[in-house]
């Protein structure tokens, strides 16, 4: 019951933010996005079908009862028609969303699980030539722009090699999955390496010199236990949240690049279509969604910090 | 007379600092014999915690290191054990406790997990056996409902249950020596005395020689069988804690003494303290290290280091010591 | 498992400094030979120096003036003409690349410097008057400003400017400004409860002049790493703009190099797309690790090392 009230009280609290991003979104890309009125209209317009296909497009309501309706689209999922297909905007967050996430889960648990270990390792081996070694890759990983290495793949894996796809989406069972999905999975994961890895081994290196560590050492605790139980445990919160919210960051960014390179029918796919042909319904929802995803993991991650720290009680 | 059970001779650390190689503790010997306390005193940087950090084999690596001389438990040259073979006594044969109650213990876990986990590792014991040692122990340190608390994480006990948790812990495993690095500094005064009291209770039901580093002269006062005084990083006195407050012999125990506010038959203007500072360990005097603010140097104390000498139950290091009458009052 | 070299024990610095003391006793001064003796950091500042005066060869038109021209034929491999050979319409890659490395320090300078000034601003402003509604209202606006997607932003100002060339890096700004602000507010928050700012009130000094004149100079240090950090970024999000169509448009850069090499590299002609990324790779490499340098310089202890 409690666990009830503090999470509606934290959405109630998210919901000045997806105002706020929706509002600006509205402004940015409705308001002062492209007028759409005579595409839709034949060689030379009446002042009537003007007219009409304004009324027609909402052009002629006023800005609040504008930016009203697409909030009521946006509670009620319910988006209408995309401009460029003609298909129902949710139908289409429905076939690609899945896609999208079948496609970034891979490279997205292994780039943090990969980067905790690796962090991990550094830590431990502080100051020696591991950790210079890994810190060197890091680097080196940080510097290189995501475009580059997936054009490079591409080319590296799929003409040179050919050893996978690099087009295309055709899966059907596990065995066409892992084949379709290993070079952007190597791809993202080459890139997060990087930052991942530092960020880790910052976090890590910081637990390891607390005062309980040195308790621990001090009643014979073995390297293992030690960095389980008093480095990696206390390490959670700052490694939890840093993974939350690169979600935003992975899903959307992420696959705007690689399914619109890959041509991965996915949700990033869609919007990069989105952008460059002005298909607003599409926009709408996307940026709408985004702003409601944005809150729910800021809620996921409290109740996460809660699970971690017994020391943050459920205010 | 008992065999001494912790003989330490001339033991010398090192640090690797920016400055250079420093000399936190420069050839200290002492030892102490079982179920006594033994208070080690001085001021912040005197070495005294770097001190009982070497005895663990704790000091932080790889800056620190044992420079030279050596370290006997119970027959048991600690200096040469590798780390397996000293995780294996730590907590068991010897434990240590530290300051900072608040930050000692591990947030994430009950007091019960980290207590029955000591005592798994070192006795194994099984789960429940453990959980029940662990309540016997912290009902004898004297935390009301133990059996409620252990499963309680340390921030919901206060600083001085804290510290007893530890004690309790500590002990648990019945060790024969007890480190105890300013365990009751953090704490108010009323909670210092109950902690001290039951160091020294369990202590004598358990029979566990304490080694008590503190800064503060009233604890050893009340609780230590012998006093041993460090300034920068050497001894410069021990003895009995009687003999020591009674007919102190180095000019810097003399000083410290005569600075600790008490009733006096006359009231004095001012508060004597101990002029100056205490020099930097990587600028160091080339005579006696307390020459420089010691009111009876000469040319001797400022070119040569005295050697430590016995005088009835008393080792110094002073040209010039205090005589055999009592103190100024 | 053996215990290996690490230490579990608080308060001890793996780096072994060597035996020589500190050149001056000031903050700065400390810092700064402290960077001097940095190896990669001082290779960071040699590249970024190099790269710099290449931009400021093209500003003052020694070189690079030529990237639009058709000076050879379609896709000539690389020769004493052009070094790195020709594009698809004959262009030099040589000189486009050249030309490149100006728009990159046009477009980093400009955001770092934009989003820098900003977050101080607004970190300050919000950490100052922290738990009150002029916090709230910042902490707000960052909020929005942080879960709107990226790429979805800078379409969208892209469309409400209606293709101004500016759009991009107000975009970017917008974006950038909300990490310095968080760390500045941290920071303001930690400072003005110590004693110079109760001092500062005391003598009635009003809050504006308290914030900016006394407690901002002693966020510099943050806000020049953050600087370099934003940097970066804004040269890497150019690229992937620029592939996606919202970059640059009227000179070119490498992201528009990269982008134009896409449909090229599958028919095997990799000039442009290998120049294009080593250049860019160059560059960003040497600012991270002049970053990096400048945040060990400034902050010892700091865990990262």
């Amino acid at each position: 019951m409690e666990f009830l009230q503090y999470t509606l009280r934290k959405l109630a609290g998210g919901v000045p933010l997806i105002l706020g991003v929706t509002l600006v979104s509205f402004v940015l890309m409705v308001y002062f996005g492209p007028d759409k009125t005579y595409e839709l209209l034949s060689k030379n317009p009446t002042a009537e079908e003007i007219a009409q296909v304004r009324a027609q497009l909402g052009y002629d309501q006023p800005f609040w009862v504008r930016y009203g309706t697409y909030l009521k689209e946006l509670a009620t999922l319910d988006f209408g028609y995309s401009d460029s297909t003609g298909e129902r905007v949710g139908a289409i967050l429905q076939r690609t969303i899945p896609v999208s996430l079948l496609l970034l889960a891979p490279g997205f648990v292994l780039g943090n699980l990969l980067g905790v270990v690796l962090g991990l390792v550094a830590a431990w081996h502080r100051g020696g030539w591991i950790d210079k070694a890994i810190m060197g890759f890091a680097v080196v990983g940080m510097s290189i722009s995501f475009l580059v290495v997936i054009i490079a793949f591409q080319v590296l894996f799929g003409v040179v090699l050919g050893w996978f796809p690099v087009r295309g989406w055709n899966v059907h069972d596990l065995g066409s999955y892992l084949h379709y999905v290993s070079v952007p999975t190597l791809a993202s994961v080459f890139v997060a390496l990087g930052y991942n890895t530092r960020f880790f081994r910052a976090v890590l290196v910081e637990e390891m010199q607390r005062d309980h560590v040195r308790t621990a050492r001090a009643f014979g605790a073995g390297a293992v236990e030690i960095l389980w139980k008093n480095v990696l445990m206390n390490a959670m919160i700052p490694i939890v949240t840093r993974v939350m919210f690169s979600i935003p960051l992975v899903v959307v960014s992420g696959s705007l690049l690689i399914e619109s390179y890959f041509g991965i029918p996915g949700v990033g796919k869609v919007t990069f279509d989105a952008i460059t042909s002005g298909d607003q319904p599409i926009l709408k929802a996307v940026v709408g969604l985004t702003a409601v995803m944005f809150v729910l993991i800021l809620i996921v991650n409290d109740i996460l910090y809660r699970a971690f720290d017994p020391r943050v009680a459920l205010k | 007379m008992s065999e001494a059970l912790l003989e330490v001779d001339r033991l010398s650390v090192d640090f690797v600092t920016e400055a250079g190689i420093v000399r936190a503790v420069d050839d200290v010997s002492f030892s102490i014999r079982p179920g006594r306390t033994l208070g080690i005193v001085g001021e912040s940087g005197c070495g005294k915690s770097v001190t009982s950090l070497a005895l663990m084999g704790l000091l932080p690596r790889p800056a620190g290191s044992v420079a030279s001389g050596s370290v006997r438990l119970g027959g048991v040259e600690l200096t040469s054990l590798n780390e397996r073979a000293l995780r294996r006594m730590r907590g068991a044969e010897l434990s240590m406790i530290f300051q900072e109650p608040m930050t000692a213990l591990n947030p994430v876990y009950t007091i019960g997990a980290q207590m029955s986990a000591v005592l798994r590792r070192h006795q194994g014991l099984s789960r429940r056996a453990a959980r029940a040692r662990a309540i016997e122990m912290l009902e004898r340190v004297g935390i009301p409902v133990p059996a409620r608390r252990i499963d309680e994480y340390p921030h919901e006990l206060s600083g001085g249950m804290r510290q007893r948790a530890m004690i309790a812990m500590a002990l648990s495993c019945r060790p024969k020596l007890l480190i105890a690095d300013e365990p009751t500094t953090a704490l108010d005064v009323t909670t210092q005395a109950q902690v001290l009291a039951q160091i020294a209770e369990l202590q004598q039901e358990l029979g566990t020689a304490v080694i008590l580093v503190t800064h503060d002269l009233g604890v050893v006062a009340e609780t230590c069988d012998d006093a041993l005084v460090m300034y920068c990083g050497q001894v410069v006195e021990q003895a009995p804690t009687s003999v020591l407050f009674e007919t102190p012999r180095h000019r810097y125990t003399e000083g410290l003494i005569a600075a600790i506010p008490k009733v006096r038959p006359q009231r004095l203007a001012r508060l004597p303290v101990i002029p100056g500072t205490v020099p930097d360990l990587a600028e160091l005097p080339p005579g006696c290290r307390f020459a420089p603010r010691c009111g009876f140097a000469d040319e001797t104390c400022i070119r040569r280091q005295p050697a430590l000498e016995t005088r009835c139950e008393s080792r110094f290091a002073c040209f010039h010591p205090a005589g055999r009458q009592a103190p100024q009052a | 498992m053996s215990l290996p070299t690490a230490d579990l024990n608080p308060g001890a610095d793996a780096r072994l400094q060597p035996a020589s003391s500190p050149a001056s006793h000031s903050l700065w001064g400390r810092a700064a030979s402290r960077f001097a003796a940095d190896r990669a950091a001082m290779i960071g500042l040699a590249i970024v120096m190099a790269f710099f005066v290449v931009a400021l060869g093209v500003w003052l038109d020694w070189w690079g003036g030529n990237w639009a021209e058709i000076t050879g034929g379609q896709w000539q491999p690389p020769s004493a003409e052009h070094w790195f050979g020709t594009t698809i319409l004959g262009q030099d890659i040589f000189a486009r690349a050249i030309f490149s490395t100006r728009t990159a320090f046009e477009i980093g300078l400009v955001v770092a410097i934009a989003s820098t000034l900003l977050g101080a601003v607004f970190g300050a402003l919000s950490g100052y008057f922290a738990q009150t509604p002029v916090d709230a209202v910042i902490l707000w606006l960052k909020g929005v400003l942080d879960s709107i997607p990226f790429y979805l932003f800078v379409a969208a100002i892209a469309f409400a400017l209606d293709g101004n060339p500016w759009a991009m890096h107000i975009a970017m700004i917008a974006t950038f400004w909300t990490t310095t602000a968080r760390l500045v507010r941290g920071e303001v928050m930690k400072l003005k409860n110590l004693e110079f700012v109760e001092a500062a009130r005391a003598i009635g000094l009003h809050p504006l002049v308290i914030i900016f004149r006394h407690i901002v100079p002693n966020t510099f240090h943050i806000l020049m790493v953050q600087a370099t950090i934003v940097f970066v970024a804004a040269i890497k999000s150019e690229v992937i703009l620029s592939f996606l169509g919202l970059g640059v448009s009227d000179s070119v850069s490498w992201g528009l190099m990269i982008a134009e090499s896409t449909t090229e590299v599958i028919a095997g002609h990799y000039m442009n797309f290998i120049v294009a990324s080593s250049f860019l790779f160059t560059l960003v490499m040497g600012f991270n690790l002049f970053s990096d340098g400048l945040q060990d310089a400034l902050d010892p202890k700091r865990s990262g090392r």
